[in-house]
């Protein structure tokens, strides 16, 4: 889960790390009166859950409170990177002398933690890395062991600062360490760091991803989905704790598994037809859970149809094929639904599913169900289940 | 021969008594499996499936001698529990639990390779040898034994595969999941060089998809260091970039990760990628024409 600029701020600065002084603010009144206590010009920052903000529009200079109201007004309500702007920060601007990169995440294939340090910040550190790779430095760590000051101070030598800014910068990167540990963060970036001309450092730009399934160790964190999650499905699943993405096409699909659900998106295309979504049932495809599944499937008006994908392995597949008829009679619906089920208890399910007057598919091949819905679609026929 | 578990791999089952745990002990008892003892804090004394429940790993091993254990403990406690495997002497972990947090499993990897303990997943479906042993939980009637090795990241699609296999008459040698989670123990390249090394394994299968890098490190250990023929599929074609997969380690991956990257890397080393599960089979087929040794 991605926090907000000025959330990951205010968990870097708790722990220690020094950020411009400002305020979130969600009216443009508001905005004026921080820029009038700061006494000085401000940047106003856009508060969205994307990248690359910044070159779409989203952070503006004002230089006086009558600025900062006045942009404030063209920003809020805006959409920056497909992202709805309701809240901006409103922060000092810093007199930079230079902007530095560091970072904390983890290599996927070595399943360890790395330290990402660069003495050029600002931009994109792909592009760093890809314009002067020499100038990156990463650092692997022990993932018992995490980092002693004595080995930050050593990367930031090599950025090659020394003296108080060596002392300064290598506080700021032993802590952004911890900051990673305590909140089982997947990433933890300040980019830039600002030098400001007279030599104190500043986290301008701060990035901290939290892993979902470690929140619950910090409730202290407190997330609001609402305010995070832009398609209204997609929040409804997210409540749920379903894996749910919303695509634009008009078929609604269910696989027990992602790399499954994906390969049924895929071969949906493949035969001609596009997916209205992903949705992962996990290992969980109990009854309740496919009726919500379905339910959270059918909230898109553009579905005309349903491939159903399941394997029998950890789940308790007949629950799964019970769910399924009951959405189907209780909800009436006419639209045709595909369902392959393989593995444990397959034969239940299929007599199941069958009896219902459910399309049934009983060989491994997502190749035959993906056709047959495509097909059925295409027809655009209704289906009476109540027979 | 196979790799990593075979008809004589003894097991322990760490959180037999849960839901799954039960259910999947008796599953893999009616497959074969010689699951030895079965551990829950606090539910020593009472049996599962006829097999004897204790406290800890240590005390069931004193009993039963074992070298492997699959894991149903949930995500909260898992690692502990992995540490009490490792800690306990046995080689083996098969971690079926999902959503374990990432830090957790960044020291449950570490830890194993302190020990030189193999760990599978975490979320990982576990390990079949058809006819012989299957520490998992995949539908074990989708699997019949053969020469073709599988490796995967999605539990579900090798079961796809491994099917869209076995309805052709195509048996397997082992089939395990390295786990769905962004970490994960044994990787891609740990089970290539494990395959390349199995005298019965004759053709490799590689089922991957978007996100991560392991497919492209896979690529590259191909070039020059597997023999065998190897088969790949990659998932993910018409997915939605940068939904699902958070942005972390881009640095690392910069470039790489997408459907394109890991296709042109694979075909580059001489694997055949298919573009759809079914393919499999005309894939292996013709391997298998193309005279092996």
């Amino acid at each position: 889960m991605r926090l907000f600029e000025f959330e990951a701020k205010a968990l870097f600065s708790l722990n220690g790390i020094p950020i411009p002084e400002g305020e979130v603010v969600e009216t443009p009144t508001e905005a004026r009166d921080v820029a009038e206590s700061l006494q000085k010009p401000v940047m106003l920052k856009a508060q969205v859950l994307a990248g690359m903000r910044g070159k779409a529009g989203g952070i503006k200079l004002a230089r006086n409170p009558v600025e900062a109201e006045e942009f404030s007004k063209k920003l809020l309500g805006t959409e920056i990177c497909g992202c709805k702007v309701r809240k901006l920060l409103v922060e000092e601007c810093l007199d930079i002398d230079r902007e530095l990169y560091l970072s904390v995440t983890f290599d996927s294939s070595k399943g360890r933690p790395v330290i990402i340090a660069s003495p050029e910040g600002g931009i994109e550190i792909e592009e760093v890395a890809f314009k002067s790779p020499e100038k990156i430095i990463q650092v692997y760590v022990d993932v018992f062991e995490g980092i002693k000051p004595e080995a930050a101070r050593e990367i930031v030598m090599k950025m090659g600062l020394t003296g108080d800014l060596l002392l300064k910068v290598s506080q700021t990167l032993w802590t952004l360490y911890k900051v990673f540990e305590k909140y089982d963060a997947i990433i933890a970036e300040i980019n830039p760091l600002i030098i400001t001309k007279n030599q104190q450092v500043s986290a301008a730009g701060a990035v901290l991803n939290l892993d979902d399934d470690a929140l619950y160790r910090h409730p202290e964190v407190a997330i609001k989905p609402e305010e995070r999650i832009e398609d209204p499905i997609e929040l409804e699943a997210w409540k749920l704790g379903i894996p749910y993405v919303r695509l634009d096409g008009d078929i609604g699909t269910i696989g027990s598994g992602a790399g499954l659900a994906i390969a049924t998106i895929d071969l949906v295309r493949h035969f001609g037809g596009k997916a209205a979504n992903f949705l992962d049932t996990g290992g969980r495809i109990t009854q309740e859970h496919i009726e919500k599944a379905l339910e959270i499937v059918m909230m898109n008006p553009n579905v005309r149809a349903i491939l159903i994908n399941l394997y029998g392995g950890i789940n308790p597949i007949v629950e799964g094929a019970r769910g399924i008829v009951k959405f189907i009679r209780e909800r009436k619906l006419q639209i045709p639904v595909v369902v392959k089920v393989k593995g444990n208890f397959e034969d239940e399910a299929w007599k199941i599913l069958e009896e219902a007057g459910v399309d049934v598919i009983k060989v491994t091949q997502t190749e035959l169900a993906a056709q047959r819905i495509v097909q059925l679609a295409q027809m655009g026929e209704s289906v009476d289940y109540s027979r | 021969m196979t790799i990593l578990v075979d008809e004589n791999t003894r097991v322990i089952v760490q959180g037999i008594t849960g839901r799954i745990g039960s259910v999947q002990t008796r599953l893999m008892l009616n497959y074969g499996t010689k699951i030895v003892a079965g551990v829950t804090p606090g539910k020593g004394g009472q049996t599962v499936e006829g097999i004897p429940v204790y406290n800890t790993v240590s005390e069931a091993l004193k009993e039963h001698p074992a070298d492997s254990s699959i894991i149903f403990v949930p995500a909260t406690f898992a690692k502990d529990a992995a540490f009490e495997a490792i800690n306990a002497g046995l080689k083996l972990l098969v971690i079926i639990t999902e959503h374990i947090p990432v830090h957790d499993t960044m020291k449950i990897k570490a830890m194993a390779e302190r020990h030189g303990v193999t760990v599978l997943g975490p979320n990982t479906p576990g390990i079949i040898s058809p006819g012989k042993t299957k520490l998992g939980i995949m539908p074990g009637n989708l699997y019949m034994p053969g020469e073709v090795g599988i490796v995967a990241r999605s539990a579900t699609l090798s079961y796809e595969i491994a099917g869209n296999l076995t309805e052709a008459g195509i048996g397997q040698t082992t089939c395990l999941g390295i786990g769905g989670d962004l970490i994960t123990g044994v990787t891609f390249v740990d089970v290539l060089k494990m395959f390349e090394a199995d005298h019965d394994t004759k053709a490799i299968v590689i089922v991957g998809e978007i996100g991560r890098t392991v497919e492209e490190e896979a690529a590259k250990f191909i070039e020059g260091q597997i023999s065998k023929p190897v088969v790949a599929f990659i998932a993910g074609r018409y997915a939605p970039l940068g939904k699902r997969m958070g942005h972390a380690g881009a640095i690392i991956e910069r470039g790489r990760g997408t459907v394109e990257t890991k296709i042109t890397a694979l075909r580059e080393a001489g694997v055949k990628v298919i573009e759809r599960p079914m393919e499999i089979v005309s894939a292996i087929r013709d391997v298998f024409k193309h005279g092996l040794t």
